[in-house]
């Protein structure tokens, strides 16, 4: 702290000072620290018991008062989970991956394609198709849940991968926003150099743009794993063959299948959970910057 | 001759745009805006998936008769107006206090955001036995603490609230990211100011930290109202509804009467109203964050 001149401080005024705020402050950290190890607590301990209930027999899941970490360690209960209901979790896993993969190359590329049109091109209307576009995000899924059902059996798509695909392939609102946005943040006189020497527009985007913003396309990906390897609604209205589901919906199935076995069930939780968490920790920071450039949840 | 190579020049340009935005308007229409219309349309008619004959307003005058419609109207516009409140609050005091320069900010962040990536079926199925009324973890907690257990998820005043309690958790970490955003866009040297003419920091977060992140918590607010009007899955997983009806909340309930008891028309009756809703509350929380962010 700097004081104005004019006023005479002693060094000693100074020293008692500095205690009396230090001693605040080291009272206010402690508070925050304590918020938030309670906080986090409470995030950490229904992770903790899920792990701790799949590795326990059956009898010691009943025991009261329970015990936090299993006596005998029952790693057979994974073994058991994954081969209920003949493997189907290992199915399950497969057609989400080809799903959302497949869904991600098509939001990659359309999404950028549109972006860079929103943000560079001019043509008419440009803005008001963008906000038009961008209302889109407001309509929960449920209010065109019916006639994109309608569609789906019109067109024989029950039960396949065209059916979970289709609908989000084309891309979306949400990515399309988030790529303009980086668009804008590339300086206009790279792109115009490109076309002095002669490439043609789509080379430019191709060629010139893409590569620039690759952390973008890096968040992109992100945001549509997250949001296509959660989606539930629609997998649920259009898959009813067990070999089709995917893990969102499958899961329901592994539920039912048993007459509750909490250790097996658990175990299935946890091995439903281990590839979108293996992806998160590797690539933090970009689900992070997703969130805070799109605000989608 | 410049100028029409250059007008052509503007005729691609526009074509070109058009062309890279096509895929996206193609979607767009098939499967947003094209389903928009045919809602409105099957509404006002006896649509079962196959046919369609206008019946009028029939459909509407059912579902406004239906105790179950008004049910689970009620039910969702409870869980928004809890979960809203209860999830930015705790978000923006989770974001304040991490913005203190704590230490392990990342650990945190990363902690709070983990439910987040998981699948809702994953999450509810965890929360169903953490709940769960004789073994659950929770319930054992409280009994060793001399509290009743409580009946969670099986009695019909306490379901809808558990399924708040673990929407909150599952998508708090969300919430705090929106707003640490925003307070790191506070700039450091207002609060120096402030701190030199010898404002407190209770003053500094009136005066300086609410105002300058009122835009983030419209953001905030206006995204969560949204999303909190979709909820469905961990109805659907969790409680099925249940007990009774009190967890049917409104999505619940446009699942069940068009897929399980096969009235797609109804079910786009009670779309249409949904869609109303949504437009109004956008409409009115513009509104209301307009005016106080004037003040």
């Amino acid at each position: 702290m700097y004081l104005s001149d004019g006023i005479i401080i002693t060094p000693i005024d100074v020293y008692k000072t500095r205690r009396r705020i230090n001693r605040k402050k080291i009272l206010k950290k402690a508070g925050v620290y304590l918020f938030l190890c309670i906080i986090s607590f409470i995030y950490i301990t229904p992770f903790f018991w899920i792990l701790s209930t799949s590795l326990k027999s059956e009898t010691e899941i009943m025991r009261v008062p329970p015990t936090f970490v299993p006596q005998e360690w029952h790693f057979e209960n994974y073994r058991l989970a994954w081969q209920r209901g003949s493997g189907n979790l290992g199915l399950f896993t497969k057609n989400t991956i080809i799903v959302v993969g497949i869904i991600m190359i098509g939001q990659i590329f359309f999404c950028s394609l549109a972006g860079y049109a929103f943000a560079r091109i001019k043509f008419p209307a440009r803005d008001f198709l963008f906000f038009l576009y961008l209302a889109t995000l407001m309509i929960p899924e449920s209010v065109t849940l019916i006639p994109r059902f309608a569609i789906i059996i019109k067109m024989g798509w029950i039960d396949t991968y065209t059916a979970l695909i289709m609908p989000y392939f084309l891309g979306n609102a949400l990515g399309t926003f988030l790529m303009r946005q980086f668009f804008f943040t590339i300086p206009i006189e790279i792109e115009d150099a490109a076309r002095i020497d002669g490439a043609s527009s789509f080379c430019i985007f191709w060629k010139v743009m893409l590569p620039l913003i690759k952390p973008a396309l890096a968040t992109l990906v992100a945001i549509t794993l997250v949001v296509n390897w959660n989606n539930f609604l629609w997998p649920l209205v259009v898959i009813n063959r067990e070999s089709m589901k995917v893990l969102s919906v499958g899961m329901t199935t592994f539920r039912l299948q048993q007459t509750v076995q909490w250790n097996l069930l658990n175990a299935g939780v946890i091995i439903s959970l281990v590839p979108i968490l293996i992806i998160f920790f590797f690539a933090q920071k970009f689900f992070i910057r997703g969130i805070t450039f799109t605000g989608l949840k | 001759m410049t100028i029409i190579k250059r007008s052509q020049g503007v005729w691609k340009d526009y074509l070109l745009g058009y062309l890279f935005i096509a895929p996206n308007f193609i979607g767009f229409f098939i499967f947003l805006f094209g389903p928009i219309i045919a809602v409105i349309y099957f509404s006002f008619t006896d649509y079962n998936f196959n046919s369609a004959q206008w019946i009028g307003i029939e459909n509407y005058i059912k579902m406004f008769k239906n105790i179950g419609y008004w049910n689970s109207l009620i039910k969702t516009l409870i869980f928004v107006g809890v979960n809203v409140p209860l999830q930015s609050g705790i978000g923006l005091l989770v974001a304040i206090a991490l913005n203190q320069k704590v230490r392990y900010k990342g650990f945190f962040r990363t902690i709070f955001l983990i439910p987040w990536v998981c699948l809702p079926i994953s999450i509810g199925m965890t929360f169903s036995w953490l709940m769960q009324t004789e073994f659950g973890i929770i319930n054992q907690i409280l009994r060793s603490l001399h509290l009743s257990g409580i009946p969670w998820l099986t009695s019909q005043k306490m379901a809808l609230y558990s399924l708040i309690l673990v929407n909150t958790w599952q998508y708090l970490g969300f919430h705090v990211i929106i707003f640490l955003a925003g307070l790191q866009s506070i700039p450091n040297h207002l609060y120096e100011a402030a701190i030199i003419d010898g404002a407190t920091s209770w003053k500094c977060f009136w005066k300086i930290t609410l105002p300058l992140l009122m835009p983030a918590i419209f953001f905030d607010v206006t995204m969560n109202t949204i999303y909190t009007f979709k909820i469905f899955d961990i109805a659907f997983i969790m409680t099925s509804g249940g007990p009774g009806n009190a967890t049917s909340v409104y999505n619940f309930e446009l699942y069940k009467q068009a897929f399980t008891f096969f009235r797609p028309a109804y079910g786009c009756a009670m779309a249409v109203i949904l869609l109303l809703i949504i437009m109004g509350v956008t409409i009115l929380q513009s509104k209301f964050f307009q005016k106080k962010s004037l003040l």
